[in-house]
């Protein structure tokens, strides 16, 4: 007698009336290859876990925010967030796009120039700028974005010092209808420093303003908090033109455009609920364009849109180890990919999927990441298939935040493959060993 | 390991736990197995015969045997015994 295909007993409790938040399960989900790929044979070639990126997806999404913005406005220019992912292939993805750098610090200042990017065509954020940091800039002719007064003194002495002008703009924090207000960062718009801040710039003969900056937040889901920006920034662009009778040249409206990831808590998933990259360019469009600016005086508008970008061009991706009931009697099941390289787990309900085609059905679960440690979960509630021990699961938009912030720990940190626009793999990052760490420790003792 | 006095086990798969007023779903190896259960069979006896009938690894299904006895004691399907009786 031919025997019958088995399948998993399974016991589910019914409860009635209460269907999960987006109606009846649909069908599962799953992701078997990237850009043609099988998900197995990466995983063959370049072990478990493996962050995978696609080049055609960074270059096919920019390309439509790029045409969002540039159908709408006269001078458009983005610069690459480095912080959200400074693989030196993916900025050069992006750099090949015309994409300037934005950088926060020495380290991704000196990476750019690595990156053969002109340092006229570096913006250097963010509070932590020394002495040394500030002087590489001028010395590059880099758009300076002050931070605070601090900075903007030391700025006058290095200048003074060194006898070369520096190209500065300054960062504003502003109330643009939405919370949190990230006021910690830059120059208030609304009790005046910003204007203060401004004035004293144009007083300093070593200090040439050239723009206007402001990053309102992240995963700001509302388009309009971008025209209240815009505005902001128009105004105090107009009142430089009326006091000194002097045109800046640019607008730059930072980043924090949603993923379409979906926040943890959230009702509706991040795909339904986030603005497209047109919406945002309409609303910026429109307050630039509709602003008391002339029209040939328009500044040039820089975005250094960050993992609206690249969210979508990151996979990790990771195998089952095990499969655990918890004393509640709830599945669990335990991956060999945790926090440690998944940063974004922390805020995001990360997608992960199967490889493939799983029989039986799905049960509300929670995933567990491979660490000794109980904050090492990756999803407390997902509902999933049943898995076994050596299936391979994809989790799906980690480009932003994750790659370059993943932290050693416990285990080596994974290679890291970037899928060409041929579909040829190459190693970005190679797998760490612990000739790595050799190279870095020393040992008295020994 | 019985199955509480209270629960009755459709032939469609349904169970209803009057002692919780919790109802379930079987698939249909899960429903066979715990008919199988409810006969009085213990775990050698019923996987002989699901390994005469299905076509599955012996380890695999000593696995999702425990797995789902777990889940119906924990359900209270099954009544439960004293854990530190140490039997
Ligand atoms: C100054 C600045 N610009 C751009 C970005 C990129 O932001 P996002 O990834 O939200 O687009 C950041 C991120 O925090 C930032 O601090």
């Amino acid at each position: 007698m031919e025997k019958i295909k088995y399948e998993k007993p399974v016991i589910n409790k019914i409860s009635a009336g209460v269907p999960s938040k987006f109606g009846l399960p649909v069908k599962q989900k799953i992701i078997s290859d990237i850009d043609g790929i099988k998900v197995s044979t990466l995983m063959e070639k370049y072990g478990s876990p493996l962050f995978v990126i696609s080049e055609r997806t960074i270059r096919e999404v920019f390309a439509e925010a790029k045409r969002a913005f540039e159908t709408r406005y006269p001078k458009v220019q983005f610069a690459w967030s480095y912080k959200t992912n400074y693989m030196d292939a993916v900025c050069s993805i992006y750099h090949d796009e015309g994409s300037w750098a934005e950088v926060v610090s020495g380290f991704e200042f000196e990476k750019a120039l690595s990156n053969g990017v002109n340092g006229s065509q570096i913006i250097f954020n963010g509070p932590d700028k020394s002495e040394t940091d500030l002087t590489m800039a001028i010395e590059h002719n880099a758009c300076i974005h002050i931070d605070h007064f601090d900075e903007l003194y030391l700025l006058i002495e290095i200048s003074r010092k060194i006898n070369k002008k520096a190209r500065v703009a300054i960062r504003v924090n502003l109330d643009a209808g939405i919370y949190p207000i990230w006021d910690r960062f830059g120059f208030n718009y609304e009790n005046g420093d910003a204007w203060n801040a401004i004035n004293r710039i144009m007083l300093a003969e070593n200090l040439e303003l050239i723009g206007l900056h402001t990053h309102i937040g992240t995963y700001i889901m509302v388009s309009s908090a971008y025209a209240i920006a815009a505005s902001k920034l128009a105004n105090l662009y107009m009142a430089v033109h009326r006091k000194f009778d002097y045109w800046l040249k640019y607008i730059d409206l930072g980043g924090g455009f949603a993923s379409k990831n979906t926040l943890k808590g959230a009702y509706m998933p991040g795909t339904e609920t986030c603005p497209s990259f047109d919406e945002y360019a309409e609303a910026i469009s429109n307050a630039l364009i509709s602003s008391e600016i002339p029209h040939e005086n328009l500044p040039v508008l820089f975005l250094e849109t960050g993992r609206a970008l690249i969210d979508d061009a990151g996979f990790l991706l990771t195998t089952v180890l095990a499969n655990k009931r918890l004393n509640s009697g709830r599945r669990s099941t335990v991956i060999d990919a945790g926090v440690n390289l998944l940063f974004t787990s922390f805020w995001y309900n990360l997608g992960v999927y199967p490889s493939k085609e799983m029989s039986g059905g799905a049960e509300e679960s929670t995933i567990y990441g491979p660490l000794c440690m109980n904050i090492d979960v990756v999803r407390d509630a997902i509902v999933f298939p049943h898995v076994n021990t050596g299936d391979q699961l994809v989790i799906e938009r980690v480009g932003a935040y994750n790659m370059t912030q993943s932290m050693q720990f416990i285990t080596y940190r994974p290679n890291m493959v970037l899928i060409d626009m041929e579909g040829k793999t190459h190693i970005i990052r190679k797998k760490e060993s612990l000739e790595t760490f050799k190279q870095q420790e020393l040992n008295p003792k020994r | 390991m019985k199955i509480t006095d209270e629960v009755r086990i459709s032939d469609n798969g349904f169970v209803f736990n009057s002692k919780t007023g919790d109802s379930f779903n079987l698939n249909p190896t899960g429903l066979e197995l715990i008919k199988l259960i409810a006969e009085g069979k213990d775990f050698n006896a019923i996987r002989d015969i699901f390994l005469a009938r299905y076509d599955m690894e012996e380890l695999r299904f000593e696995k999702d045997f425990y797995e789902f006895c777990a889940l119906i004691k924990h359900h209270q399907i099954t009544t439960v015994e004293n854990p530190l009786d140490f039997k």
